[in-house]
């Protein structure tokens, strides 16, 4: 299989040696950037999962926040096992998307969008009115066990690699054709005997139990949330990873992540001015390549890049 | 739930021929204070054709989803093999065996052709090597064994219309609803597709219902005509008893003086 799929067996090379580096460099601060380009482009990912049945689904930042909230209170808060407080978070998300998505996903037109903005706000919102959830200064002291604390950073890329390996899978899956379909257009599956409502929740579920995950990871790997970590803004920058990238392929968003995550890490001198650079990039990038980076690779690949620039 | 079903359908399959398939009685359909479907009662029988005529704005498109489940009545019964389906999903009632294709956007436009019909084979089939052959088989059937890597919005209008058709049949139809599937083809596409309507009843054993505009076809290919007029049932009977009723002529050509 990886023989017929050089992209993949590339991937898998790149994810090993960044577990490598994590477990033999010694140099805490590179390690931290690597997790943080993981991170980022599994809320790229996960958000682009969504956009396969045509949703935009601001609330990956919200289920990134459930799950990373889920982990803190079940690691600091019910003294559950390191394992199971991870395990805790992609369940709880997973459970709370079944029913958002059960809710929103009858509706057609942009309100899936809508909801999905105001629910990330609200449940920003909850964690500061909670005293129990720490308010708005959030919670502190999730610390992976002190045998695995060097094996942490190598536990989390594997987790964070594994979710988007999943993902991919999924979406070569005769489930990942459904939900294209699906966007395609939907009449079609259910005059052929296909749930659509169902499988649109299903989609939902799937990525939000990743992007869930990946907020466990997150919270062992920063030691302290806050509602800040959570806002919507955390899915427009996916978006922004995600467009830059590429929508085409499942390594678009992963390339976008990886590129603006690393340049943001050069830009925090600039400090509020940040925001302004991802701006102008994102601007950029959909007036000059529309397909993102992807997309531009396509167009090589298929001899019309000369033609499409000079129109 | 399945096993009731498949019981259902083979109850149905060893059935003396012409018993009655799917039956509407009393069908009406209101959009706001228009009324599109009007006291429309009718029969489809096991094995046969079934013409749905009528002038544009008649109502037929509406009876269509009426029947798929992909509008609710206003008020008025549905049964399919011997089941009550009023107000049933579309997914349940094309999971029962009646399946209808669509006049606009019947394909997924952006997708393959084998990956429009592989998609109907999803509910019924659950390996992707068994879905393959019966998506290789319609697409024989249907002459787009050439084209499965095509992008469907790119094959040419004829191929487009047998592409919706391969997409039905895939999905295991009982009961096959076609609408207007002849709109747009050429005399010879024509030909061809009435056809192949004539082997999906006889060698396929599946009823279809044909909502058509192209006359001259349906008188050739249709058992029995049913004639809507104003949401209303004008007319009934075979081809030849419709096209010589006095109420059916005045409705296509206008009100004698």
């Amino acid at each position: 299989m990886l023989k017929s799929n050089p992209g993949l067996a590339l991937c898998i090379l790149i994810a090993l040696a960044a577990v490598c580096f994590a477990l033999f460099s010694g140099e805490p601060y590179y390690v931290q950037v690597v997790i943080w380009v993981f991170a980022n482009a599994v809320l790229a990912v996960t958000l682009r999962f969504v956009l396969l049945i045509g949703e935009l689904n601001i609330a990956t930042a919200a289920f990134f926040g459930i799950g990373a909230y889920t982990t803190a209170v079940a690691s600091t808060i019910l003294d559950w096992s390191f394992f199971a407080s991870l395990l805790a978070a992609p369940i709880i998300a997973g459970l709370i998307s079944a029913l958002f998505g059960w809710v929103t996903l009858r509706t057609k037109g942009p309100y899936f969008l809508l909801i999905s903005f105001a629910f990330t706000e609200i449940v920003r919102l909850l964690y500061t009115k909670s005293d129990v959830l720490g308010g708005n200064s959030g919670m502190i002291g999730m610390f992976p066990p002190m045998e695995l604390d060097a094996y942490f950073p190598a536990i989390a890329i594997t987790l964070l690699a594994a979710i988007m390996f999943g993902l991919y899978a999924a979406e070569r899956s005769n489930l990942g054709r459904v939900f294209k379909a699906i966007k395609n257009n939907e009449d079609i599956p259910r005059s052929v005997g296909l749930n659509v409502i169902g499988l649109k929740i299903l989609c939902l579920v799937i990525a939000s139990t990743a992007v869930g995950l990946a907020g466990g990871v997150n919270a062992y790997t920063n030691s302290v949330i806050a509602p800040a970590d959570f806002t919507y803004f955390v899915a427009v920058l996916a978006l922004a990873y995600v467009k830059i990238g590429g929508e085409g392929h499942i390594i678009g968003p992963i390339i976008g992540a990886t590129i603006l995550t690393l340049a943001g890490q050069l830009l925090h001198s600039f400090g509020p001015y940040e925001n302004i650079f991802y701006g102008i990039i994102i601007i950029g990038v959909l007036l000059l390549v529309p397909g993102g980076i992807v997309g531009l690779g396509e167009r090589f690949k298929a001899g019309t890049f000369i033609g499409r620039a000079g129109r | 739930m399945n096993d009731t079903q498949t019981d259902t359908l083979s109850a149905y399959n060893t059935g003396s021929e012409g018993k009655t398939l799917l039956k509407a009685e009393g069908l009406e359909r209101k959009f706001g204070g228009l009324t599109a479907v009007a006291d429309f009662s009718f029969e489809l029988h096991d094995g046969e054709i079934l013409g749905l005529i009528g002038p544009n704005g008649a109502g037929k498109s509406t009876t269509f989803n009426l029947i798929s489940g992909f509008i609710p009545p206003t008020s008025g019964t549905l049964s399919f093999l011997g089941q009550n389906i009023t107000s049933k999903s579309a997914t349940y009632i094309s999971r029962m065996g009646l399946i209808r294709t669509f006049q606009h956007e019947s394909l997924l436009s952006e997708m393959s052709v084998a990956d429009n019909i592989i998609i109907a084979t999803t509910h019924r089939l659950k390996t992707a090597a068994a879905r393959l052959e019966r998506m290789r088989e319609m697409a024989k059937l249907t002459g787009l064994e050439d084209y499965l890597e095509v992008t469907a919005s790119s094959l040419p209008h004829g191929l487009q219309r047998m592409l919706s058709i391969a997409i039905a049949l895939a999905a295991e139809p009982k009961v096959l609803c076609l609408d207007e599937p002849l709109t747009g083809l050429q005399g010879a596409e024509v030909k061809a597709a009435l056809d192949l309507f004539e082997m999906i009843r006889s060698e396929l054993g599946i009823t279809i219902l044909l909502v058509e505009h192209n006359m001259r076809a349906v008188m050739r290919i249709c058992d029995r005509i049913l004639v809507l007029n104003h949401g209303r049932l004008l007319a009934t009977g075979t081809p030849e008893e419709v096209s010589q009723n006095e109420l059916v002529i005045e409705a296509y050509l206008g009100h004698k003086k």
